[in-house]
């Protein structure tokens, strides 16, 4: 079903419309044609104003757009549209994959040797310098249950960061059955190998979540999810808080694995179980202080270090008196 | 979990493997099978975590899936030949069937992708049980039902478990995945030799019982699961490292350990029944083992890897958590080859 959507998606788009957001990403590839004609719908904003917009916060919107402007094609540079030629590439991609993946396995964990793999004690797992680097994550927002958040990510200046802004609005949907709304996320996409097969990323000999982040001072939650075949464990995850300064300085946050506890469906349960690290499905930033108004992060890398002196393996208790089966 | 939990859950585990070895009737033996599955269940989830729960539960629906394929096999059987006793299966779909009930309890490729993720959701200890005492039950029946075994089926199913379980180990950093990977390896070694020669499975299965036991002890010694965990151990218990070394030479098949010995007879054994390319593939592909093996032990005992200690030598500290039956295990793991010649009495 994946490689069914990677050849609509590569079939009508061939890369040139924007990727869209999850909010918008419906199942059949007809629907991108509506988001493509909405995006060369929008008002262009002229260039000459941008610049003297860019220090205010609103221009964020007029950014979008321009952003939005940007990505129009001319008349001159069409789309190229061709199935056969979608579908050979992506068949050869797909093999070309499942040729590094063998090589890989030969070489060691992850491509590399062993020895070089058991001595790592830092690793940038996600950084920002290029198109392709966004292209691993997707955002989504209330938008999806019928909210009126809304969020974006790009790159930032100089092409050495990623920029996720957009504006949260904490105003239910009117559908009669949500009473809360108001949140948004950024979220790792899964790692896949050949024929879309799931993957995992494994910090087993790591200890520490390291980010190098730059926020407006808003809280937001560092969430992570581990890989799982069975469906009911889709809903559960491991957060912790991630506290921005809101100053122009880089912040580096560094968030023990030991202290992230776990949910399930949204709701932190009484049982806590420790964060196991070997195989790690994606990670995600969701922002839903219930404050409205624009937002921003800005983020320059992601990575997992070994803190030696951080020997704590789990931070929480379990209570015979809430959890007594954990005792029996 | 309770001391007398704990009791009755061993004790059910190990009558319902007794049931099934000693049983001719194959009702009984099914009830075996599930009174052993059921059992181990909570034992599995012995750590209450969601891994364990995913692990617990993907063995159960294997198993499961498996019983069900051997009950299916039994009915075919009684179709045909109006018993219940355990003898020849006349009708070749019954043996086929049970064939593959019997190698996906066992983890046999190309039902062997339960079994290392089940052995890396779930405590040391269970997976010992699991890649040890697991085994006993299908082999017994394996044995059994061996003269009408589809031979061209079983020997795919151990050339493609030998080459899986060497592939797969191959870049592995979690010790109870290699010791999966060990396992589907060591069991197709076993599935390629029964056909020709079931009392050759039984060595085989006796030594790398013995091997893996060893093993998982001396890893629950150090409490390790990750490569990186084994590789501090020289730090701590040196001698441990020594054995560690010893026993994956062992395991590996090298000689002059004991692990040589089943490969030897198997190759033996199947060169005698004029089989030439199989033996040779099954010894070359051992050679992808012995690589992560020998990985493991290069890491762990033959160089010093930095510590994050400050100590040079934490040795100092008598170590408080008991090893039991681990010296004679690891001397019947590595020292019996010299025992060889006495193999004759077999024949």
């Amino acid at each position: 079903m994946a490689l069914v959507l990677k050849f609509l998606n590569g079939t009508y788009i061939f890369r040139k419309c924007p990727k869209p957001n999850v909010a918008s990403c419906p199942f059949l590839g007809t629907h991108f044609v509506d988001y493509c004609s909405s995006s060369l719908q929008k008002p262009v904003a002229a260039p000459g104003k941008t610049s003297s917009q860019r220090n205010s916060e609103g221009d964020l919107q007029g950014h979008h757009q321009r952003e939005a402007a940007l990505d129009i094609t001319s008349p001159e540079e069409k789309p190229l549209v061709s199935f056969d030629k979608a579908i050979k590439d992506e068949i050869k991609d797909q093999f070309r994959r499942l040729k590094d993946d063998i090589v890989n396995h030969w070489i060691g964990p992850e491509g590399r040797p062993l020895h070089e793999v058991l001595l790592e004690q830092a690793k940038v797992v996600w950084q920002f310098r290029g198109k392709e680097d966004l292209d691993k994550w997707m955002v989504t927002s209330d938008k999806t249950i019928g909210g009126r958040s809304e969020v974006f990510l790009k790159m930032g200046r100089n092409n050495q960061s990623a920029l996720l802004y957009g504006t949260l609005s904490s105003e239910a949907p009117k559908d009669g059955e949500s009473g809360r709304s108001g949140y948004c996320a950024m979220i790792s996409r899964i790692p896949r190998g050949p024929f879309e097969r799931k993957r995992a990323y494994d910090w087993s000999q790591f200890n520490t979540l390291y980010l190098r982040v730059r926020g407006d001072g808003r809280p937001w939650m560092v969430n992570i999810r581990e890989d799982t075949d069975i469906v009911q464990r889709k809903n559960q995850m491991y957060s912790y808080f991630m506290f921005t300064r809101g100053g122009p300085y880089w912040q580096e946050v560094k968030i023990p694995f030991s202290k992230f506890f776990y949910s399930n469906q949204g709701r932190i349960r009484d049982a806590q179980y420790q964060l196991l690290l070997d195989k790690i499905s994606s990670i995600g930033f969701t922002l839903a202080d219930k404050v409205d108004g624009p937002f921003f992060l800005e983020i320059d890398f992601i990575g997992v270090f070994t803190d030696p002196a951080h020997t704590e393996e789990f931070a929480y208790e379990n209570s015979p008196e809430l959890n007594p089966r954990l005792f029996k | 979990m309770k001391p007398p939990i704990l009791i009755i859950i061993m004790a059910t585990i190990m009558t319902g493997t007794m049931i099934v070895m000693l049983s001719s009737h194959w009702l009984l033996i099914w009830i075996g099978f599930e009174m052993n599955m059921l059992a181990i269940i909570p034992i599995l989830m012995k750590k209450y975590n969601p891994r364990a729960m995913e692990a617990s539960t993907k063995y159960f629906l294997t198993q499961a899936t498996a019983s069900m394929l051997l009950m299916m096999g039994v009915t075919i059987n009684l179709l045909y030949s109006g018993q219940w006793v355990v003898s020849k299966i006349s009708n070749p779909i019954a043996s086929i069937m049970m064939t593959t009930a019997l190698t996906m309890k066992l983890g046999l490729s190309p039902f062997h992708f339960w079994v290392p993720e089940v052995t890396q959701g779930i405590t040391l200890m269970s997976g010992m049980i699991l890649l040890t005492w697991q085994k006993i039950a299908p082999m017994s029946i394996l044995y059994q039902i061996s003269p009408s075994i589809n031979t061209n089926l079983l020997m795919l199913m151990a050339l493609t478990s030998v080459l899986v379980g060497g592939w797969g180990g191959l870049n592995q950093t979690q010790l109870r995945k290699i010791m999966a990977y060990s396992s589907i390896a060591h069991m197709g070694w076993m599935a390629a030799i029964i056909t020709y020669n079931p009392t050759m499975m039984v060595l085989n299965l006796t030594l790398y019982i013995l091997m893996t036991l060893s093993t998982f002890m001396l890893f629950m010694l150090n409490s390790s699961t990750t490569t990186l965990s084994l590789s501090h151990m020289w730090n701590k218990f040196p001698l441990i490292t020594s054995m560690i070394l010893i026993l994956m030479l062992s395991l590996g098949g090298l000689p002059p350990l004991s692990g040589f010995i089943p490969k030897w007879m198997i190759i033996q054994e199947l060169t005698k029944n004029n089989m030439i390319i199989i033996p040779t593939l099954m010894a070359i592909t051992a050679l992808l083992n012995l690589y992560f093996y020998l990985r493991l032990t290069y890491s762990t005992a033959l160089t010093m890897f930095p510590s994050t200690n400050n100590m040079k030598m934490k040795w100092q500290f008598e170590y408080t958590k008991k090893a039991t039956l681990l010296p004679p295990l690891i001397i019947t793991s590595t020292m019996l080859l010299p025992l060889t010649p006495m193999l004759s009495v077999l024949d």
